[in-house]
This record gives structure tokens, sequence and C-alpha cells, in this order.
């Protein structure tokens, strides 16, 4: 019916277009105090979402060596878990009686805590610790569902609609020990549900009552010995079933994040694992239910230390790349990853010639388009232990130089007391020129905290165009930074809703084309480590202020055009409102 | 040209199958078949030439170092470790045989992961020191003074580097001037900057550079100043980036 693309006769499509929000606030940086040149404010306590994070204390005879390598937990995940328009964000504690929360957005840049009210807060106890958490819709009924990740079992809670949520999980079919510190959700075998992918940081022993010291690493560059990706299909019916084998992800690194994209744009998510104390993975989507691990051609095999698995197009070439951060101090020069995606599922490492190869100790770190000027810059967390004067690293390396040293065994790691590894380091704020090279920027917008960070979300929280910034912090408060971006660079944010596809669309892609260029962007299923930003697709615009079509492609496969949309807008795009299909 | 190539083939296995079979090959020759076979990309022959020369001549400091060139070109680190730890329970008081051991060592290094660097270095180190107890030498003195300034500073290594490229400075002063020498000027004025005594840092390569005028490195040096200096120091002393550990200085300017 097309007849080809030239041919195609794209009428004004009568888009299911909500503008949800009007234009710009005027005059943002009018009356404020800080530098003008400064774009970022941090409004943590006028926020009111300054409740401090505090690490796990163990139990048990291996508690004061587990302690330093347990200092996590602190995460942050965003999504209008209410419908009312604001992005709301669940923030996770990791102490025994901490509690986790969940700051509803009031709309005017104050949040209330509604957790223990929406019955989510009790995500800690003797028995487990809050690690992580993930918003996905899982039954599809248009309202996210929640998932707190943990050391221990993990807890899902069924969104009910009312502010109040009801943990399923056992219904579910997800209760299992598991010792978990990241979660992904996307439809890999396109049956119209998202999927859950759990990383697992030790093997599934009981952390908190380990009837065995040896648990830990067995070597630091290629350890075989951790808990690996389990993976549960989405039955569409409410439950799970795990599929793990099946799908061919069986695997036993320490796994500390994944990300999921489509790489070689065969409509098919693949799935980059970034793991700790060893290899990375990379599974390309077969297509038929299954992945293949094709690291070997796909990135090569490395020692590094993975922390975190970002997707995203950076130099806009219509591929989405990867961040990947490791570790870099001066005594472990390590180096993150860039991975430039080739194009032919094989990726090559640019992070040296981009200057995103020495952060620090790093952690989550997010592609967002900080001054909308139609690049992805990059936000990185940084730190481990920020503790005494006294470092860490010469205890460590004292243990590791032993001749026949076990390593598996946690009564060989010295214990970290009240010393300092990599501690007290700076996020990185990375501004991205024409998709060539970042330069570091986070000492001039204030976003250079040294507290040790862990995860970072990014969402428009004002609704004002321009993209803020919830960063969580280990053993710290977090910090809320709203964007002050002088007003001028365009941009264009779309919410998008699957009907034949996952209703939050994970795995949609959007390409839109304006001046003679076409931008790449996509809805993440809750990509990089401990934070999982907003599900809107945003597209900095620069000076363009006119659109000429936006093409999505489904989760389906199925892609749509749209015309006539307007800039500096959030439009919702519901699957197959458009007359104009491929 | 062919016929060289296959001089050198056939050297190097003659060589190598005399050994094999009690036969006593010179070592000097043995080294030769090697050169040659290494010479024409046939790194198998070449490794085995330069292992029975080793075998007959263990503290032969050329004889290593050609060894261990090689070994970096056929990626042999193992093999290089594995006939060092042998050569040296061999030959436990061959002092060059020691330091050829650290420098194997030293070769894998950025071949290795991050973790298994430091290992690699400490061990190297543990090495060179076994040179220096059975013969203190100049080599050994610069080779382990330097290796500590790529120690990162937590490690507090760096004043045993000093230290040490102090000793390798008294000896080079009490002798003939070596072209050689120029490295223990940048080296130690690098331990004093690591140190954080600038103006001793400064004096040294000052001092160096008027014996050695030309020399680019301590321009470099000498041209910077703070961050500037820091960064082009650090990337000197980049554990990632291979250090050169050919020796053949040590004869070609004999």
């Amino acid at each position: 019916m097309l007849g080809g693309a030239k041919s195609v006769l794209y009428r004004r499509a009568v888009v299911v277009c909500v503008s949800l929000i009007a234009c710009l606030t005027a005059a943002a940086l009018a009356g404020t105090s800080f530098p003008a040149t400064r774009w970022f404010e941090d409004i943590t306590k006028a926020a009111r979402i300054n409740s401090k994070h505090t690490n796990r204390e163990f139990k048990n005879p291996y508690a004061h060596i587990m302690a330093g390598y347990t200092a996590l937990g602190a995460s942050v995940v965003v999504a209008d878990y209410d419908g009312d328009g604001f992005e709301d964000a669940f923030v996770t504690d990791s102490s025994a009686h901490g509690k986790n929360h969940l700051y509803h957005n009031n709309g005017n840049l104050t949040f209330t805590d509604v957790a223990e009210r929406a019955g989510v807060a009790d995500g800690n106890d003797e028995e487990n610790a809050s690690s992580a958490a993930l918003w996905f819709d899982y039954n599809n009924d248009g309202r996210p569902d929640l998932l707190v990740v943990r050391f221990g079992h993990n807890q899902l809670f069924q969104n009910l609609g009312n502010g109040r949520f009801k943990e399923v999980t056992r219904g579910a079919g997800l209760y299992r020990y598991l010792n978990a510190i990241a979660a992904i959700a996307f439809d890999y075998d396109r049956d119209g549900y998202v999927d859950l992918f759990v990383a697992c940081y030790f093997q599934p022993v009981n952390v908190f009552h380990p009837d065995t010291p040896r648990f830990f690493p067995e070597n630091m560059e290629t350890a075989n010995n951790g808990g690996g990706v389990p993976v549960f299909h989405n039955n569409g019916n409410g439950t799970f079933t795990d599929v793990t084998d099946k799908v061919g992800l069986r695997q036993s690194g320490w796994a500390l994040d994944m990300g999921h994209g489509d790489a070689n744009n065969d409509g098919f998510d693949d799935l980059y694992v970034a793991n700790d104390f060893g290899t990375d993975r990379f599974f390309v989507n077969n297509g038929n239910g299954t992945f293949s691990d094709i690291t070997k051609t796909a990135i090569g095999f490395d020692t590094k230390k993975g922390m975190n698995a970002e997707w995203g197009d950076f130099d806009n070439d219509g591929l989405l790349d990867i961040f990947v951060t490791n570790v870099t101090d001066d005594y472990m020069r390590e180096g993150n990853f860039l991975w430039h995606n080739n194009g032919n599922l094989t990726f090559s490492d640019v992070s040296r010639e981009t200057g995103t190869y020495e952060s620090g100790w790093g952690w989550g770190a997010k592609f967002f388009d900080y001054d909308n000027d139609g690049w992805l810059d990059l936000y990185v967390m940084n730190g481990w232990v920020s503790a005494g004067s006294e470092s860490y690293v010469p205890d460590i390396f004292a243990m590791l130089v032993k001749p026949g040293i076990d390593l598996t065994d946690a009564r060989s790691w010295p214990p970290m007391g009240k010393k300092s590894l990599s501690g007290y380091e700076k996020k990185r704020l990375y501004h991205n020129e024409h998709g060539q090279v970042f330069t570091e920027q986070s000492a001039r917008h204030g976003l250079d905290s040294i507290r040790d960070g862990r995860g970072v979300a990014i969402a428009d929280f004002d609704n004002d165009g321009r993209l803020d910034v919830f960063v969580a912090n280990a053993n710290a408060e977090p910090y809320l930074y709203r964007n002050t971006l002088p007003t001028g660079a365009h941009w264009v944010s779309f919410l998008l809703e699957g009907r034949r596809s996952n209703r939050a669309a994970v795995g949609a892609q959007v390409r839109l084309t304006a001046a003679g260029q076409t931008w790449l962007r996509y809805v993440s299923g809750g990509n990089s480590f401990a934070g999982q930003s907003s599900n809107r697709v945003h597209f900095g615009l620069g000076e363009v202020a006119g659109i000429d079509r936006v093409e999505v492609r489904w989760p389906t496969g199925e892609k749509e055009v749209f015309t006539g949309m307007a800039a500096d807008r959030l439009h919702k795009i519901v699957e197959g409102s458009s007359k104009n299909k491929n | 040209m062919m016929r060289a190539i296959q001089f050198g083939h056939a050297a190097a296995a003659l060589i190598v199958g005399l050994a094999a079979y009690g036969a006593p090959a010179s070592p000097e020759a043995s080294f030769q078949a090697a050169q040659k076979a290494r010479a024409t990309g046939d790194l198998t022959a070449a490794l085995a030439g330069f292992e029975t020369a080793l075998a007959l001549d263990p503290d032969n400091i050329r004889y290593g170092s050609e060894y261990r060139q090689a070994a970096i070109q056929a990626k042999e680190y193992e093999r290089s470790l594995k006939f060092f730890e042998k050569l040296v329970a061999d030959h436990p008081n061959s002092a060059k045989a020691h330091l050829n051991y650290g420098f194997a060592y030293v070769d894998k290094i950025p071949a290795a992961g991050s973790i298994t660097q430091v290992i690699l270095a400490n061990t190297a180190l543990t090495e060179f020191t076994r040179s220096i107890d059975i013969s203190p030498s100049w080599i050994a003195y610069y080779t382990r003074g330097n290796s500590y300034l790529f120690w990162p500073k937590v490690f507090l290594r760096a004043p045993l580097g000093v230290a040490d490229l102090e000793k390798a400075y008294g000896m080079q002063k009490a002798g003939p001037k070596r072209t050689y020498h120029v490295r223990v000027y940048i080296s130690l004025g690098d331990g004093y900057w690591k140190t954080d005594n600038m103006d001793k840092a400064r004096a040294i390569w000052t001092e160096g550079l008027r014996e050695f005028p030309d020399n680019a490195q301590l321009k470099a040096r000498l041209a910077r100043n703070g961050d500037d200096l820091k960064t082009y120091i650090d990337n000197e002393l980049d554990p990632n980036k291979r250090v050169d550990t050919n020796l053949q200085e040590l004869w070609a300017s004999e």
C-alpha cells in the first residue's frame, strides 16, 4: 500500500498528541544567586528529598570484612506512578530498619514521602537489604509497578492505581533468594509483555547467615563464581517463569549491571552485562526467544570491573552505543569503556579518544542532553568508600601478593575498618562536543560533589523541558539538581503507550528528523546502575524549532510516522494512532 | 636473502638439536643463530635458540634481553617466565639471570589486567632485589629504583626508588660517562618529584641536561610545571604502556 518510501504520502497525522505541558518557563535564572554560567541548582533540601541512605551492617562472622564490599544500595528510580503528569521518585535505603522512600512530586519541585501510605516503605529487615529498584508495568495496565531489588528476596509491588501498592512477589513466582543488585525489564521475545532480567552479585549464598566463608570472588579479573543474571519470562497473567537456561543466559559472573538496546537495528533488543571482577558479556538477541554470547567478536574479553551499562547514540549516527564504567585510580588504571557501535555487532572502545576514559571509581552513569543541543551528554557517579584519611589500598594489595591466597574465603580479605578506598571522588559531567569528544563540566555546574555516588536518574521533574538530575549516594544524603539552563534551546518529549507492544513501550525507538538531521532515542527499561530515568523520550533540538517527522519503531517491530508535531512540548503517542505506517 | 633465511632456520634447528642431544653447543653460536631466526620472523626457532644460549651462559645479560624481546614479539610471556624460573633455580647465583627474570615480569604487565599488573610488578621487584643481593650493579639499582617509581604514592615506594637511583647515580659518577646514564638523571628527578622535592628534581634534571644537552625527555620535564608536569610524568609512568626493557643500550655504548 505504501509503495516505497518516496511514494509515501504523509498525511498530516491525527496524532493522539496531548500537550500535557505548556511552554518553557521563561527567565529561569532571574533572581537566583548562582553564577549565570551554572545550569544546575541544588534543591535537595527545599525539595524535601534529603533522607540519608545508610549502608547495611551485617551481623555474621564476616561482617567486618563484608562492610566494605557491600557499601551499596543507594538507588533512585523515576516514574509517574500515579499518572498525574509529574515524575515521582523511589529511593532505597539499606540499613536493617531503614525505610525506602516514595517521593511523590507535588508539582512544584517539592516532594512528599508517601512510601508508608503506599505500602512500599518496608524494603529492609534482618534478612533482606534493598540494593536497587525498578519501575515496570508488568501487567500492562498503564500503571508502573515496582520491583524492589534486594540481597535476599526481591519484592514485587503491584500498583493498584489508588496511590497504594500490593506486594505480589510470591504469586508472581518471583520469591527466590538472590543477592540481586540490579534489574531491567524489556520484551525480549516481543510477546507484548516486559520480561525481567536480574543482575546478581554474590551467588545465592545467604549473605546474612553464610554457611561458608567461601563466597567472595575467586579472583579479581576473571571471576566466575558470582550470581549471574537470572531471567524471568513474563507469562502475561501476572506470573513469571525462570527461563535463564532456555534463553541462553546462564552465566556466573559478578553481575553489577545490565543494559538492553537494539545494537543491530533488527527489532530485537540485545543485552550488555557489566561484570565486576571480570569479563563483561554481550549477548545478541537471536529473534527467536534466545540469546547468543558474542562477547569475543563484539567487545572482546576484558578483565576490568564493569559497574554500569548505559546505552545511547552519543554520535547521532543512528546506532546505539554503550558506556560502561570501570575502576580508575592511580593504583588501578582500568579506564571506562565507551563502546562505539560499528553497525555490524562489533564495538570499538573510544573512551580515550573522547575523553571519557578516566573518571574515577565509576558507578552509575547516564546519557542525557542537559543543554538541549541535540547531543547526549554523560553524567558519571564515582567513589567507593569515603572514610578516614588512611588508605585501604596497601591492605588489599598486601593480600593479593600473598602466595597461594584463597580469595573466595572472606577471611582472606582485610577488614576495611575506617579506611578509605577511592573515596572523596568527584562526579563527572561530560559535555558532548558534537559526538567527537566530551569536555568535563561538573565543577562549572556544581555537579562535582564528593559523596560516594551510586545511582543517577534523569527526569524533567518540573516539566519545563530541561532535564533534572537525581543522585543517590551511599551512606549519605541524595542530591536533586534542578536544571536552570537559560531558555532558548528547543526540545520535545514523547510519552509512548503501546497497544500491541508492551504498554510502556519499553524498547521503542524514536527517530526524529528536523532540519535535515535525524536523531535516535529509545525507551529504556531501567538501564544503568542503581538509577532508572524517566521513560519519556527526550530530544534536545538546539536552534531547530520545527520537526519534520517522527518515526516510532514499536517493540513489535512495526513503524509509524507522525508529522506536524510541535517542538517545546511533551506529546503522548499511542501505538496505532498514526495514519502513516511502514 | 632467501639463502640467509634458510641458513638461519637450519642453524637454529641444528643448534637446538645438538643441545637436545647433549652435545655442548657454543652459547654465542646459539645466540647468533637465534638472532638470525628472529630476523627472519621465525620466533619459535629464535626462542629455542636463545634458551639454549642462556642455559649455557645464564649470566649473559644480552642473551636474556634479546630473548625477552623475542618473547614479547611472540607474546610468549608465560614461556619466558617459566624459562627464567627454571634458569634461576638452576643458577641461583646468576645476578643477571635474576635481573632478566624480573624484566620478564615487567614485560607481561601491559598484557595483564590491572590487579595482575600489581602482582607482576611486585614479583619483579623481588627478582631485582635478588640480583642486587648477589651482585650490586648500576643496571640493577637503576632498574629497581625506576620500578619503584611506577607505584602509586600510597604504597610509599618512591623514597625507596630515590635511594636506589642515588646509588646508581653515585656509581655512574665514579666511572666513565655512558650514554645510558641519562636515564638516571631522568628517573632520579622523577623520584624527587614524586616525593614532593621539586627543587631537587629540577636540580638533577638540570644537571642531566648539562651532561646530555640534546635529551628531549629532560627538556620536556624542565619546560613543564604543576599539573602539566604531573600529566607528563604520570603518562610516562603509566603501567598500561609497555616499558622498553631492551637493554641493548648497555652494550651498544661500550
